[in-house]
């Protein structure tokens, strides 16, 4: 008698929900990404929220918005603007300039393989709790796009073609910005690199180098580079540890980092690691671009190290201001790191402007 | 509608709970709950980054990060039957996630309690975890592979009075680190003895003690011992030694 209770319960429950779910009638065609050999080896599935499911028409639509300049305050800047397919999705320059000419105070940063980041903290800062989240930001900045969500809500409904593309992702054609940051999401969730030497190398198709071997082995000891327990390892093939850091760049600090976001103490000066991914096309490196080559960045870790309060206790040899590699072992850690540069990255026919 | 599907949830709900004779329960909740403490102080994440707590060596401490890896757990019944009920889980103190193994549900009855600290070596193989490779939870080939043990790191207050860093790092012992290193499983059985579960929802707290670390039977001096830890067998050696006691049955709560 429970069970026939239990069932008849769950038949009505499962009606109820159905109803409320399709009352729209419409459902775009579901998507998914297309995952790597190595991250299908090594990682979770990406975390896709139950909210913003991927779709062919929202991918399509957040591809479209990702490279449109209506979305700034006059039209001069897109979300490609500061994070170029060709450039890792990030920007060569050390600030990207806003649209008033105006240059940001961080380096962009990349922003592939975002589906699994699975601390759901997004930006340098870990400002934003999501990549929909993430998506809302740039827009009103008044150093990047300068606009207001208003505007750029009149300016998409008021175009012949905007309406009927949210239409087709989301079954309405009325524009609003959560579904213009949800289209950008899908877009960017989208944008994956996993075909890098070192991914062959991993998957038994590529052979490395004699220096290139060395510099994995001096990534992974702890008694030399010590790399690995923030920027990941040949079975984190994402490259980072998703966390946030305080990388012994300064002994004080002109920007906070992610204690500017939280208020605590304890996380001034800290940011996120970024993936090590692709460095051969994302330069300037840190935070705020400081380090023009690769050799800075490996200097510093080998000479440059500062202490202060907030120091992760990672940077083990912050007393001695490194970890003091010879020349041999700093060439060899680059030759490493270059080879998780993924050249299709910026060929790939699904990341180009399709405007 | 909303009001139906509450009604009928709340009747579901009732349904499940209850055998056929609509009298006992068949099974109760099990929830285990992993506390922290720095002897007598609790510990959680908002009471990292003070110095605050002072070890067996005498060093004023503070935590920064704390997760470790707990392995089969496992109850076993007065019969032998054992109930696995959970393979691994990454602690995560700093996050605060993994500090709960909810939802077991078992007869009532006396049963013992066993989970490992760290992978046995059958289980330590590299990479085969996704969501662990993805919270870089992986220990290099080159210092044996698998998986770290524990990440315990914070600053304390050295021989010369400066504030310093710590990184207590506990894996796999590993002898000639490099391509042909020699590993030893140092993992950590935690035996938490009897427990009587009773026919109404329990809730079992274990504590890890982070004092004991540091403590006994090796009083630790983070002055010598502070970092790359991970490539040093001697100390890993010594840290299991330290291990053996900082987990203890907490409490066994009943909830009418």
């Amino acid at each position: 008698m429970q069970k026939f209770t239990f069932l008849v319960c769950l038949l009505f429950l499962t009606l109820c929900c159905t109803n409320d779910d399709s009352s729209e009638g419409y459902a775009p065609t579901p998507a998914s990404i297309s995952i790597p050999g190595v991250f299908l080896q090594l990682l979770p599935a990406p975390e896709i929220p139950a909210n913003n499911p991927l779709t062919e028409e929202g991918i399509a639509l957040g591809r479209q918005l990702f490279f449109e300049k209506k979305l700034s305050a006059n039209n001069t800047l897109a979300c490609a603007g500061c994070h170029k397919p060709n450039e890792g999705f990030s920007d060569q320059r050390r600030y990207s300039i806003g649209i008033d000419g105006i240059a940001g105070f961080r380096n962009s940063m990349p922003i592939v393989n975002f589906a699994w980041n699975t601390k759901n903290k997004f930006n340098w800062d870990g400002s934003a709790n999501s990549l929909e989240q993430q998506a809302l930001e740039p827009v009103i900045n008044e150093i990047e796009m300068h606009n207001t969500w208003p505007n750029v809500v009149e300016t998409l409904q008021t175009d012949a073609n905007y309406p009927i593309a949210f239409g087709e992702a989301f079954g309405t054609t009325t524009i609003s910005k959560e579904r213009v940051a949800k289209a950008l999401a899908q877009f960017i969730r989208t944008l994956v690199s996993g075909d890098s030497k070192f991914d062959k190398y991993v998957l038994g198709e590529a052979t490395l180098t004699p220096l290139e071997a060395e510099g994995l082995a001096v990534f992974l000891d702890e008694d030399r580079g010590d790399c690995f327990h923030c920027h990941g390892s040949p079975t984190n093939p994402l490259w980072t540890d998703n966390d946030f850091h305080n990388n012994g760049l300064d002994e004080d600090f002109l920007d906070l980092g992610l204690g500017d976001i939280t208020g605590d103490p304890a996380q001034f000066g800290l940011f996120k690691s970024p993936s090590l991914r692709n460095l051969a096309f994302t330069a300037p490196y840190m935070h705020d671009g400081r380090f023009a080559t690769l050799d800075e960045v490996i200097n510093h870790y080998s000479e440059g190290l500062v202490f202060s309060q907030t120091i992760d206790p990672l940077m083990k040899t912050v007393a001695q201001g490194g970890v003091q590699l010879t020349v041999e072992e700093k060439a060899a850690l680059k030759a490493f790191m270059l080879s998780l540069s993924d050249p299709t990255l910026a060929t790939n026919p699904a990341y180009q402007n399709p405007n | 509608m909303k009001k139906i599907a509450l009604f009928l949830m709340a009747v579901t709900f009732i349904a499940c709970n209850k055998n056929d004779d609509g009298q006992t329960p068949l099974n109760t909740l099990v929830d285990i709950r992993f506390q922290h403490s720095f002897d007598e102080q609790l510990v959680d994440n908002t009471t990292f980054n003070a110095i605050q707590y002072n070890n067996a060596f005498g060093s004023e401490l503070s935590l920064t990060k704390l997760r470790y890896l707990i392995t089969n757990v496992t109850f076993t019944n007065q019969d032998g039957i054992a109930t696995k009920v959970r393979d691994y889980q990454l602690v995560d103190v700093t996050q605060n996630t993994g500090m709960f193994i909810s939802g077991t549900s078992l007869p009532p009855g006396t049963y013992t309690l066993k989970m490992r600290f760290g992978f046995a070596e059958p289980e330590n193989n590299s990479g085969i975890y996704p969501d662990l490779n993805a919270a870089s939870w992986s220990v290099p080939d080159m210092l044996g592979g698998g998986y770290h043990y524990m990440q315990l790191e914070g600053r304390f207050i050295d021989a010369g009075n400066e504030t310093s860093i710590y990184a207590y790092h506990t894996i796999s012992a590993v002898q000639n680190p490099g391509p042909d290193n020699i590993r030893e499983d140092t993992s950590i059985e935690i035996d938490l003895g009897t427990i009587n579960i009773e026919n109404t929802t329990t809730t079992i707290k274990v504590n890890m003690n982070i004092s004991e670390w540091f403590k006994n039977p090796n009083v630790w001096n983070l002055n010598t011992l502070n970092g790359m830890l991970m490539g040093n067998y001697a100390a890993q050696i010594l840290m299991q030694e330290n291990g053996q006691n900082v987990f203890s049955l907490e409490s066994v709560r009943s909830v009418q």
